[in-house]
């Protein structure tokens, strides 16, 4: 049996690590000792490793092709020094029986099931000769060095900062048979529960943040003589968590706050921040609280005694992304109050700890499951607790910021990107492994679609039956890897309800949705016809108009919706419509003309990407509308007319 | 002449000669409005009768807005957030300091405005540097007059331009800007370091722009046919009173400060209406000020040291008797 830890956690891989950090080289040196025990039903016959690092190891790696695809070559004009690597330098299997098996002598290789790409080496496995039974437990020695690449996608090092993420050998979750991919551009991570101890051994006088609580601090140098470079160990514990990650940098500033609240344990929050950002910290505190917050209250109580934000400088390519109980969440220099910049990345960021720290589903396989109910989540955090939040654009090479007071951004379109779901909504599905997805669409999907998604199904069952859904699939899955069949089968528990259709429509397929009003007619309900050679004309029912609505459907994706049309009288009537067809007529025959009819009046369907069209009224305001906004604009052409002129 | 004797002559000229300011403006307001109204019909079509114009006619629709930009093109791919009060002078600077994309249809219009001022400042510096009232046909026959040698100095001042904003432009955001900031760390030094490069970039453009200006003045006042000579000519003027010249640039880039400063303040949000157009309108006018004020202040500055006041050496042309004036006149 895998022991279970106090937090709940199983103990099923286990990491005790030292590694030394040398600047001047740019590398680290790491040995660990990695107790694995087999959470599985079947016997384990090898292993499988990850190096991450390594797909920064040249070009041709299966992460930077996959880069290269939609035109990326973030190594096209590097020298040889921005490239990292990872090599294991020893690899030795403790026996039970107190002998030693040199792994490296045994078929210890790079692989690539996913894309057979020979040129990848992120992927490592070797041959067990003793297999590791059900329940059993295995020991592995590693040594190995790695070098940092240049500030890169989540790692890296620029200046005196680094980012230490994916740096150690690690395993792959061993469930029936080995769940190990490659490293691909699009996908993040997956692993298995488990307590880490580590010592990072950094310049004298760093600061350092890393996963877990700090146990100890001592200076190695002094025991090494004078001469030797001042260097200090820092150690760091955690149990429960499935990835260990670190940052060290002589020029963080730092700040703590607790976070408490009755009935939840406490939080020690520690923030490393840039001194051009120290201005900010108590808005990264904000984003922190706010998670820390409304995520517990919602899905479940975080459980861990602290939470690092690290602030990461300018060009550092580690802006935003989660890490156990560490996370990176960049911000700019100037940024304006009303905007949620940094709130929202750390509030995001600081989401993961549920939904991928906790929840910790295959981020290869189904990174909606954590990024898209994250993003879901943050989004109706922000409407709650981050208001108002106002467009913000950049001017002046992106430096300096406009707030617009004007567009406040809204849960449902701005905060859920729908706009930048629109601009390529049927590019792929949500269902599509995330690793396959197309590099350019993948945040479409796992985010931006999914965060529509949810939110789609909050309209449609209310936000305190969706929170159920969400806290009832927390509570099963924590510590745990769910599938996405999981969460969808938590959907219909809750709801009562099979969600087939909408899985088929929504999740599997690609199709786009939009619904219009096609036609609104109220006229006064009339016989016209011609008899005996005589024309005539009747109105038949004295004072009735009859109003006629077509409503249209004019994408593929199909969805219930509702039809509701509005009297001159204020009466509203309203009809239902399966939503399968091309188009439906509906009439009314009322005493009044209609003024106005709504398809999906309440716009249930935010994956409806054009709701222009889902209204029509009898007193359109759009000549205002036009008149003003093009002159409006005319203004600005007037201001560019002047201010080209300058040159003759 | 002093260099603020020069500003107020500058600003007194151009008082006396409204019709200047109101020319320029309507110039502007002519060649907007087709545009404009190629926007209105976008805009009117794509709200239809939607319940979505409500809100868009009395604030900002920003949901709408964002599919509008979603399916439009040409003309209605420029209606962007930006256009609301102050932000559309911010994105205007920074399109001019960053040498930023402009569609087609818009650089038609930029091109038609700068050939149409191309003809007219012939005739607005003939005006100011007379100071005196010339009459519509005077003014547009110095503006005929002009048109050619203006080509022709437009022809050198493309090219100085096109250095400027191209290669050299290039050259020192793309190179010079990514060396000097490949390893800074802190977001503040890469800004300082962007300021210090837009600053080298306006120190050359602003030379040859004030180089241009008294080559065109100097073309005018001393009805110089040769526009390699008036540019000599003005390089001359600059090189023996630099400060004079310089500082009369520099305060007349402070008024420019100024009437900026008042739209930032005064610039109404998406929820103005008539209002806003009225301000906007306001604005463009004092836009049109400025500029008449760097051509009408150093005519002054150049009539005050090199010549005096209201010379100029081309006559008043005069229009000869019409054709008709044979049929009914004696013989």
């Amino acid at each position: 049996m895998v022991p279970v830890g106090q937090l709940g956690a199983p103990k099923t891989a286990n990491y005790d690590i030292d590694v030394t950090l040398d600047p001047g080289a740019r590398t680290i040196t790491g040995s660990e000792l990695i107790t694995w025990h087999n959470p599985g039903v079947i016997a384990a016959y090898s292993i499988r490793l990850h190096l991450y690092w390594n797909a920064f190891r040249n070009t041709r790696s299966t992460y930077l092709q996959q880069r290269h695809l939609v035109g990326d070559n973030p190594f096209a004009d590097a020298d040889a020094d921005a490239f990292g690597y990872s090599n294991v330098t020893k690899l030795i299997r403790l026996n039970d029986d107190g002998t030693e098996t040199d792994l490296m002598k045994a078929d210890f290789r790079a692989i690539s099931p996913d894309d057979q790409n020979k040129d990848d080496r992120t992927l490592w496995a070797v041959s067990l000769k003793d297999a590791v039974q059900p329940g059993g437990t295995m020991r592995l020695r590693v040594e190995w060095t790695g070098k940092f690449p240049k500030n890169f996608d989540r790692t890296g090092q620029i200046g005196n900062y680094y980012f230490v993420s994916q740096w150690f050998p690690k395993l792959g979750v061993f469930e029936a048979g080995w769940t190990a991919h490659q490293f691909w551009a699009n996908s993040e991570f997956f692993a298995d529960f488990g307590d880490y101890d580590v010592r990072m051994t950094v310049p004298h006088g760093w600061v350092l943040g890393a996963t877990g609580v700090e146990q100890s601090r001592t200076d190695p140098s002094t025991a090494l003589g004078a001469s030797a470079p001042k260097m200090t160990t820092f150690r760091y514990t955690q149990e429960g968590v499935h990835d260990f990650a670190w940052t060290t940098s002589p020029d963080f500033i730092e700040h703590r706050q607790q976070f408490t609240l009755p009935g939840r344990p406490a939080v020690n929050i520690r923030l490393l921040i840039q001194p051009e950002h120290d201005y900010l910290a108590n808005r990264h505190f904000a984003g922190a609280v706010a998670a820390l917050k409304y995520y517990g209250e919602w899905y479940g109580a975080y459980p861990y005694p602290t939470l690092t934000i690290v602030d990461p400088p300018y060009q550092s390519e580690s802006g935003g992304m989660e890490y156990p109980t560490i996370f990176t969440a960049g911000t700019r220099w100037l940024s304006p109050r009303y905007s949620n910049d940094p709130e929202y990345v750390v509030l995001h960021e600081a989401g993961h700890q549920f939904w991928y720290g906790m929840v910790a589903n295959n981020e290869v396989e189904f990174a909606w499951l954590d990024e898209g109910i994250n993003e879901y989540s943050d989004s109706h955090v922000q409407d709650v607790a981050l208001q108002p939040n106002y467009l913000v654009q950049r001017f002046f090479g992106d430096f300096i910021p406009w707030q617009y007071r004007d567009i406040p951004l809204k849960r449902a379109t701005d905060t859920n990107w729908m706009n930048t779901y629109r601009r390529n909504p049927d590019r792929d599905s949500i269902s599509v492994p995330t690793a396959n997805l197309w590099p350019g669409t993948h945040q479409n999907m796992s985010y931006h679609k999914t965060a529509l998604m949810l939110h789609t199904l909050e309209r449609m069952y209310t936000w305190e039956v969706m929170q159920r859904v969400m806290s009832l699939y927390f509570a099963r899955f924590k510590f745990k890897h769910p599938q996405p069949d999981d969460f969808f089968n938590t959907l219909n528990e809750v709801t009562g309800k099979d969600h087939k259709w909408f899985i088929e429509q929504v999740y599997q397929s690609s199709n786009t949705f939009d619904y219009s009003i096609d036609r609104l007619t109220s006229e006064a309900i009339e016989t016209r016809g011609f008899a005996e050679g005589t024309e005539f004309k009747e109105n038949t029912e004295k004072n009735m108009f009859r109003t006629t609505v077509v409503v249209r459907r004019l994408q593929a994706g199909q969805f219930p919706v509702d039809v509701l049309v509005t009297f001159s009288n204020g009466e509203q009537a309203r009809e239902k419509w399966d939503g399968r067809g091309r188009w439906a007529v509906f009439t009314f025959d009322k005493p009044v003309k209609a003024v106005s009819a709504q398809v999906d009046p309440e716009r249930v369907l935010l994956l409806d990407t054009y709701y222009t069209n889902n209204s029509k009224t009898t007193e359109p305001a759009n000549k205002a509308a036009a008149t003003k906004w093009s002159l409006r604009w005319m203004v600005w052409l007037q201001d560019l007319l002047m201010t080209s002129a300058f040159l003759v | 002449m002093k260099v603020i004797d020069a500003f107020i002559d500058g600003l007194m000229r151009i008082k006396r000669a409204p019709w200047l300011g109101i020319g320029l403006w309507l110039t502007t307001f002519l060649i907007a409005l087709p545009l404009a109204g190629l926007l209105l019909d976008q805009i009117q079509a794509s709200l239809g009768a939607s319940l979505a114009a409500r809100e868009a006619a009395s604030g900002v629709n920003y949901d709408w807005w964002n599919e509008f930009l979603a399916q439009t093109s040409g003309v209605g791919a420029t209606f962007v957030p930006a256009i609301i009060g102050f932000a559309a002078v911010i994105k205007n600077l920074s399109t001019f300091a960053d040498v930023g994309a402009v569609p087609t249809v818009i650089l038609g219009a930029v091109v038609t405005n700068m050939v149409v001022s191309l003809f007219l400042i012939g005739g607005v510096i003939d005006r100011l540097a007379r100071d005196r009232a010339v009459g519509a046909s005077a003014f547009f026959s110095a503006c005929g007059t002009f048109v050619g040698r203006f080509l022709r100095l437009g022809v050198i001042a493309a090219a100085v331009y096109w250095a400027l904003f191209g290669p050299y432009h290039r050259w020192l955001f793309d190179d010079v800007y990514k060396a000097l900031t490949a390893e800074v760390t802190v977001e503040r030094t890469a800004f300082f370091i962007r300021v210090g490069l837009y600053i080298a970039f306006a120190i050359p453009l602003l030379f040859f722009n004030m180089l241009f200006d008294y080559a065109k003045i100097r073309a005018v006042v001393e009805d110089r046919r040769s526009m390699i000579g008036a540019i000599a000519a003005s390089w001359r003027f600059i090189r023996r009173q630099p400060i004079a010249a310089w500082a009369l640039y520099a305060i007349n880039a402070l008024l420019f400060l100024v009437v900026i400063g008042f739209y930032y303040l005064a610039a109404p949000g998406g929820s103005a209406n008539l209002s806003a157009f009225a301000i906007g309108q306001l604005y463009i006018v004092l836009r049109v000020i400025v500029r008449l004020q760097f051509a009408a202040s150093q005519t002054a500055l150049f009539q005050g040291r090199l010549a005096h006041a209201g010379y100029v050496a081309r006559p008043i042309p005069k229009w000869p008797d019409s054709p008709a004036a044979e049929a009914i006149g004696p013989r």
